[in-house]
């Protein structure tokens, strides 16, 4: 008799365990459930839709919602854009861009921003911080607006107008030096996303460590380098990670200011071509479909770049368990 | 007592009730878009409430008229036109530049409108020229609205600066009808001009700083043309080289900015142009006129300092040895959506008048469409467009192709090649040519 009601009781056990792990799984997705929906929506089903308009010929001239009316045309537009002779020039114009943004503004400047407005007093430091988000709050067209009145040619730009009262020859800046006013009006705007998740690591650095090292008779910089930076690791990966992804894919301050020129697309980046194709012409009749594959391949590059952060930078341990919660 | 009351506000409120239906019933809807540059060229979406009532009269309907108007870039304004008619909300009218029949034809958003046009006698009037660039596939697609010549605009100031004489000054347009006054005689005059340092190197020539209809015309006036016989595209390399040799040319002797392409319209094109002083030739186009007089020397006079310093002529001879401009007419176009074409096309005919037309010509310097404008006391009185009405005798114009974007597009990127020295006229021709034959594959004849 007891060896059936054992079996029933571990029977039972187990069944109240399996309901535990699925009661335990179905609260985890539930959890999920909200942004899995979004990723669905705004992510998985465009990409999708932009993967399907890639293959077709869609333009102006053909133009339909329907998907079923949309004339396939295989790889046509992959074997137009692989043969396109800028192509080559826009991928490293975009590469360059985002290694130049992101290496000066986005994370070294961002991080010397932090170090120094956590080092002064708090309130200076605040007011610092705040000044530096300005060009991030700003909208992108009054942004670029305020640049270009700037830099402007004579008579119209400020910075000419003082070169004029110092008898200094003026210049037509953006078009001399387009590449040095893309990544900088870019960079002003990078800065404070990157000066904020740092600031906020900084100042979550228990003060008996960062006591304790003046104690052991650092120097300020010693204490950056040996106690400040190994702490803020994860942060600063996670910036460089998130702002690559960010810069591959932000384009309109580019179009109001050089609109990927002077010249033959000397500023032109991926994100911007792909908008020109599909979405901007003078003339109209936009090509949506071959427009579509630059976007297609923007997404691929993307996706490619999250993974291989991810596992370099092994943020799978970023998000693990703590291992003194584990015991 | 009570009850009656009731009785009367319910059965009031009935009748208005139907009333309200009836007047709705008979209401007809009718949407027209308009791009226009405020307040010059308003009259492109306001003629049509001035003669709503006229056509409601004459159609015994009740017209609910929506004008939605406004200076949107040509880019957004033409996507907006599509997606709409895609979602089935596009306007009854939309105004846009002619060469848009060949993409919106095709894509069936636009109707053609040869059998319903010999209905409205006001369209008898229209300049035939006009209705050239307004078919496609043997048929007409939309209604000129409006005409305009792309000339130089010469800086009197700075010709008297170097030496000219009144009389040479006022003569130029006629010398160069002539073919007397030629390109090359103008680039020599602009070289002049910076030697002796009446103007800056580079100034002594611009043309538009970004992409645009105009430069089509250098390609023209080399021989070169856009479609064939047959009504397929073509490009010619030869003229496709003289036009970037003209250009490049122009960059390295100094008369052409290097970085005019790129230069801001509003904040630094109109205003340099506009003062007098500073540019010596200008390729711009007749309505820029009306836009410096309001917006950049209004101050210092207005239409009368223009007149004083600024004056217009055709584009002077190059290789074919014709002097010539370029007309890009807006044309009033049917969207396949709408419910009332009829009432639509009434409405056009109503404001294609001389009267209604002058409104508009006169107030954008754009030129007239009919014969009987022409005539008028309005138009022929008028300093401005009587300066400018002969060029519509030497004109070109775009090809409606739905392949005409892409053509352009290669075309403006040997313009860029060339000015900024990234190749030379050969070399641009090249990057021009390799890139319609990606696109356009078997769409492009290169002869």
């Amino acid at each position: 008799m007891s060896e059936p009601n054992s079996k029933a009781k571990s029977s039972a056990a187990l069944v109240q365990s399996r309901r535990n792990a699925l009661r335990s799984y179905l609260g985890a997705y539930g959890f999920m459930a909200p942004a899995g929906v979004l990723v669905i929506i705004f992510f998985l089903i465009p990409v999708a839709i932009v993967l399907y308009l890639s293959v077709t010929n869609l333009a102006s001239s053909n133009f339909t919602s329907d998907l079923a009316r949309m004339e396939f045309i295989g790889l046509k537009n992959y074997e137009t854009l692989l043969n396109d002779q800028f192509a080559r020039k826009i991928f490293f114009n975009t590469i360059f861009y985002v290694l130049v943004t992101l290496s000066i503004f986005n994370v070294s400047l961002a991080l010397v921003v932090s170090l120094l407005t956590t080092h002064i007093d708090r309130s200076a430091g605040f007011v610092f911080r705040a000044l530096w988000i300005l060009p991030r709050i700003t909208s992108p067209v009054v942004y670029i607006l305020i640049w270009k009145r700037m830099m402007a040619e004579a008579p119209f730009g400020i910075l000419n107008q003082f070169n004029e009262l110092l008898g200094q020859p003026t210049y037509n800046y953006v078009s001399t030096n387009p590449w040095v006013f893309v990544v900088v009006v870019n960079g002003f705007i990078g800065v404070s996303f990157g000066m904020i998740i740092f600031t906020s690591a900084i100042e979550s650095i228990p003060k008996d460590l960062l006591n304790a090292s003046l104690v052991d008779g650092s120097s300020r910089m010693q204490r950056i380098r040996f106690v400040i930076l190994p702490l803020i690791r994860w942060p600063l990966l996670f910036v460089v990670t998130y702002q690559t992804l960010s810069l591959l894919t932000s384009f309109e301050e580019i179009l109001l200011l050089t609109d990927g020129g002077p010249g033959l697309y000397r500023t032109e980046v991926w994100s911007l071509t792909a908008f020109h194709r599909a979405l901007s012409n003078y003339f109209g009749n936009a090509q949506w479909g071959y427009g579509s594959a630059f976007a297609v391949l923007l997404v691929l590059i993307g996706v490619v770049l999250a993974v291989i952060y991810m596992r370099v930078f092994r943020f799978d341990e970023l998000i693990a368990e703590p291992r003194v919660e584990a015991l | 007592m009570k009850s009656r009351l009731c009785l009367t506000l319910l059965v009031m409120f009935v009748m208005s009730l139907l009333a309200g239906a009836a007047i709705a019933q008979d209401s007809v809807g009718i949407t027209v878009r308009c791009k226009a540059s405020p307040p010059e060229e308003d009259w492109r979406c306001n003629s049509f409430a001035v003669v709503e009532e006229q056509v409601e009269a004459d159609l015994g309907i009740d017209i609910d008229l929506n004008l939605i108007q406004d200076n949107a870039g040509w880019g957004d304004y033409k996507n907006e036109f599509v997606l709409a008619s895609e979602a089935g909300e596009a306007p009854d009218i939309i105004l846009s530049g002619h060469e848009d029949i060949g993409a919106w034809a095709p894509a069936g958003f636009i109707i053609p409108l040869d059998d319903v046009i010999p209905l409205h006698s006001e369209f008898d009037d229209i300049v035939p020229s006009l209705w050239d660039s307004h078919g496609y596939a043997g048929q007409i697609w939309g209604i000129p609205q409006d005409a305009e010549a792309r000339p130089i605009f010469y800086s009197k100031l700075l010709l008297r600066d170097l030496g000219w004489s009144e009389e040479d000054i006022e003569s130029l347009p006629d010398r160069v009808v002539a073919g007397e006054w030629t390109f090359a005689d103008m680039l020599a005059t602009a070289e002049a001009a910076i030697d002796e340092g009446v103007v800056d190197a580079g100034n002594g020539w611009w043309h538009r700083p970004s992409n645009g209809p105009d430069f089509l015309y250098y390609y023209y006036g080399h021989g070169g043309e856009v479609l064939n016989m047959e009504g397929n595209l073509v490009v010619d390399r030869d003229a496709l080289v003289a036009t970037y040799e003209l250009l490049g040319g122009a960059v390295s002797s100094g008369v052409l900015r290097s970085d005019v392409i790129g230069l801001d319209w509003n904040e630094v094109w109109h205003p340099t142009v506009a003062q007098a002083d500073t540019v010596l030739f200008a390729a711009g186009g007749t309505w820029n006129w009306p836009n410096w007089s309001i917006n950049y020397v209004a101050d210092k006079g207005g239409d009368e300092f223009l007149f004083e310093n600024i004056g217009l002529t055709l584009i002077p001879a190059m290789a074919t040895g014709n002097a010539i401009t370029l007309t890009h007419p807006l044309t009033y176009m049917i969207s396949s959506g709408s419910e009332n074409p009829d009432v639509a096309l009434a409405l056009i005919a109503a404001i294609t008048t001389p009267e209604h037309n002058n409104k508009h010509a006169i107030d954008s310097f754009h030129l007239g469409i009919l014969n009987a404008q022409l005539e008028s006391e309005a138009y022929a009185n008028n300093r401005l467009l009587s300066s400018a009405h002969y060029m519509l005798d030497h004109t070109t114009a775009l090809p409606n192709h739905p392949g005409w974007n892409a053509w352009s597009n290669a075309y403006f990127l040997g313009i860029q090649a060339v000015e900024t020295g990234e190749a030379d006229a050969a070399g641009a021709a090249d990057i021009a040519i390799a890139q319609m034959q990606n696109e356009l594959g078997d769409g492009i004849t290169v002869r």
